[in-house]
C-alpha cells in the first residue's frame, strides 16, 4: 500500500486497532524508515497519547513507589521475597544467572511477578517440552507449551548498539514465526543488553506445528522473518 | 454474543459545561454509576492537577531525566515515578480494575523504560507520552483475550512502543492545559464515535469486536473510528504532516 492509502489509517494503528493488511504495511513502512509513515505515525501516537488526560486519577498504594525503586535500588533489599512461591526450579536458574554475571544490577534481578507468574504457568503446564541446548555460543534451557516459551539463556553474544534478540518459533514446514525480541528485560544486565549475557524470556502465544525454536539477532524492535543466522536452534 | 451497548461503561470523562445540553444516549454514568471507575460532570473539581504539573515539567526536565536515566540513576527512577507513577497507575487500573494486577503492570511499564532508555533521544523524545503508552499496552495485554493476543503479538506491541516515534510530540500536548483540552476534543465526538475510541483505548477491542460488541457493521465502526480519530486530532492540533 502506499503511503497516500495508509494515511487514515494511522490513528488505529498507534491505538493498536489496525487490522491488515493496513497493519503489517505500516510496520513495513516503519521498517524502511518511510519518513512520510514515521511522521503520519507520530502524530497518530501524539493523539493516543493525549487520550490518557481523560483518565481520572487514581492514588496507587505507596508500597508501589517503593518496589518500584527497590528494582533499581544499588542494594537489592528483596531479593528473596518472592522465593517461597517459587516450586520450580525457573528461579534458581535465574538467580544463578545473576550470580555468574559480575556486573549485573539490580534493576533486572528485581521481581517481576508478572513475568514469574506467567513463566510458572507455562513450566507447570503437563504438557511442556522442556529441552536443553548447549550451543557453542550459548546455552540454557527451553520449556515450549501450547500457551507459549520460556527461555532461559546464558553466554549470549554481544549485542551491537540498536540490536536485539528476536525468538522464533519454526513449524515443521513452513516460514519461521516471530515470538518476540528479548534484550535484557529480565536478568540481563544494564543498558540496551549490549553487555548482557543472560536472559529469561517469556513468550506467550500459540506454539502450534512448533517444531524447534530458534534466537537471532536482529535491529531493534524485531523482524518479520529473520536476517541474520540463528545461534541457537533447538528442535522441540 | 452481542451486549446493549448502553450496558457497557463509559470511561471517559467528559467536563460539564463542554458537554452538549442533551444527555447522551450511551453515558451510563447517571443510570449506572456504580459501574464506572470514572467520574464524570464535576470537570472542575477534576482539573488533574498532577497531571498538568507532571506534562509542565516535562517539558523542562524531559532532556535532564532522560539522560540520567541512561545513566541508570537510582535517583532519576524516583523523579520518574514521582511525575508518572499515579497517572500510569490511574490508565492502567482504567483498564484492569485491579490494584494488584495494575500494580504488578506499572512496574512492569517502569522496568522496561528503564531497560529501553538507550533508544530514547533525550532532546527530542516525548517521556510521558511514551511512558503511558508502555502502560497502557502492558493493560491491554494483559486484557486482551488470548486469541487477540496471537493475533497481535509481541513484535507488533513492540513496535508500536518504540521511542523513536514518540519524539517531538512534547511540546504540542504539554504546554495547554492539557486535561481540559483533552476533554473538550472528546465531547466534540457523538456517542458512537466516544463509545469505539473507549472501547479501543480502554478495553483494546478489535475492530471486528467492537462490531460484534456494538452490533454494527465492521465498515461503520471502521468509520466511525476513523471520523472519532481525525476529530481529536484536530481538536488537539494535531495534523498530520502532508
Amino acid at each position: 500500500m502506499t503511503c497516500d492509502e495508509l494515511r487514515g489509517e494511522y490513528g488505529a494503528w498507534a491505538l493498536g486497532i489496525a487490522e491488515d493488511p493496513a497493519l503489517s504495511e505500516i510496520a513495513a513502512h516503519l521498517a524502511r524508515e518511510c519518513p512520510a509513515c514515521i511522521a503520519g505515525v507520530r502524530s497518530a501516537m501524539a493523539t493516543a497519547a493525549a487520550l490518557s488526560g481523560a483518565v481520572t486519577e487514581t492514588d496507587p498504594p505507596k508500597h508501589l513507589r517503593r518496589r518500584i525503586i527497590a528494582m533499581v535500588a544499588p542494594e537489592p533489599r528483596r531479593a528473596f521475597v518472592f522465593l517461597p512461591w517459587v516450586v520450580s526450579g525457573l528461579l534458581a536458574i535465574a538467580l544463578l544467572s545473576v550470580a555468574v554475571s559480575g556486573r549485573r544490577q539490580a534493576a533486572e534481578s528485581g521481581p517481576d511477578v508478572t513475568k514469574l507468574a506467567q513463566a510458572l504457568a507455562i513450566l507447570n503446564d503437563p504438557v511442556a517440552k522442556d529441552v536443553t541446548f548447549g550451543d557453542p555460543a550459548a546455552r540454557g534451557r527451553v520449556f515450549v507449551s501450547p500457551k507459549g516459551i520460556v527461555l532461559i539463556a546464558a553466554h549470549l553474544p554481544k549485542l551491537a548498539f540498536g540490536r536485539t534478540f528476536e525468538l522464533w518459533i519454526l513449524p515443521a514446514a513452513g516460514k519461521p514465526v516471530p515470538a518476540g525480541t528479548f534484550d535484557g528485560e529480565t536478568i540481563s544486565n544494564g543498558s540496551n543488553g549490549s553487555n548482557g549475557s543472560s536472559a529469561v524470556y517469556v513468550y506467550r502465544g500459540s506454539t502450534a506445528n512448533a517444531a524447534a525454536v530458534a534466537v537471532t539477532v536482529e535491529p531493534e524492535g524485531g523482524s518479520p522473518q529473520p536476517t541474520s543466522t540463528p545461534f541457537i536452534v533447538t528442535k522441540l | 454474543m452481542s451486549v446493549s451497548i448502553d450496558e457497557k461503561r463509559t470511561v471517559f470523562e467528559v467536563p460539564a459545561r463542554v458537554r452538549p445540553a442533551r444527555s447522551y444516549p450511551f453515558t451510563p454514568h447517571s443510570r449506572y454509576p456504580h459501574r464506572s471507575g470514572f467520574r464524570c460532570n464535576n470537570f472542575d473539581r477534576m482539573m488533574i492537577p498532577g497531571l498538568i504539573l507532571a506534562l509542565e515539567l516535562s517539558g523542562q526536565h524531559d532532556e535532564e531525566l532522560a539522560r540520567r536515566l541512561q545513566r541508570h540513576d537510582p535517583d532519576a527512577m524516583k523523579e520518574l515515578y514521582d511525575r508518572f507513577g499515579r497517572l500510569a497507575y490511574s490508565v492502567v487500573l482504567a483498564i484492569v480494575r485491579n490494584s494488584p494486577t495494575a500494580e504488578d503492570l506499572v512496574q512492569e511499564t517502569f522496568l522496561r523504560v528503564w531497560n529501553r532508555i538507550h533508544a530514547f533521544e533525550p532532546g527530542r523524545g516525548a517521556l510521558g507520552p511514551w511512558l503511558l503508552a508502555i502502560a497502557r499496552n502492558r493493560a491491554i495485554d494483559h486484557v486482551r483475550s488470548s486469541a487477540s493476543r496471537m493475533e497481535r503479538n509481541a513484535f507488533e506491541l513492540d513496535v508500536r512502543e518504540h521511542p523513536t516515534l514518540f519524539v517531538d510530540m512534547a511540546r504540542e500536548v504539554e504546554n495547554t492545559d492539557h486535561a481540559r483540552v483533552i476533554r473538550a476534543a472528546i465531547a466534540k465526538l457523538n456517542p458512537n464515535q466516544q463509545k469505539v475510541i473507549e472501547l479501543a483505548y480502554y478495553e483494546g477491542l478489535s475492530q471486528p469486536e467492537m462490531a460484534e460488541r456494538m452490533g454494527q457493521p465492521l465498515g461503520t465502526i471502521k468509520t466511525w473510528v476513523r471520523a472519532a480519530l481525525a476529530i481529536l486530532r484536530q481538536e488537539l492540533g494535531q495534523e498530520v504532516p502532508a
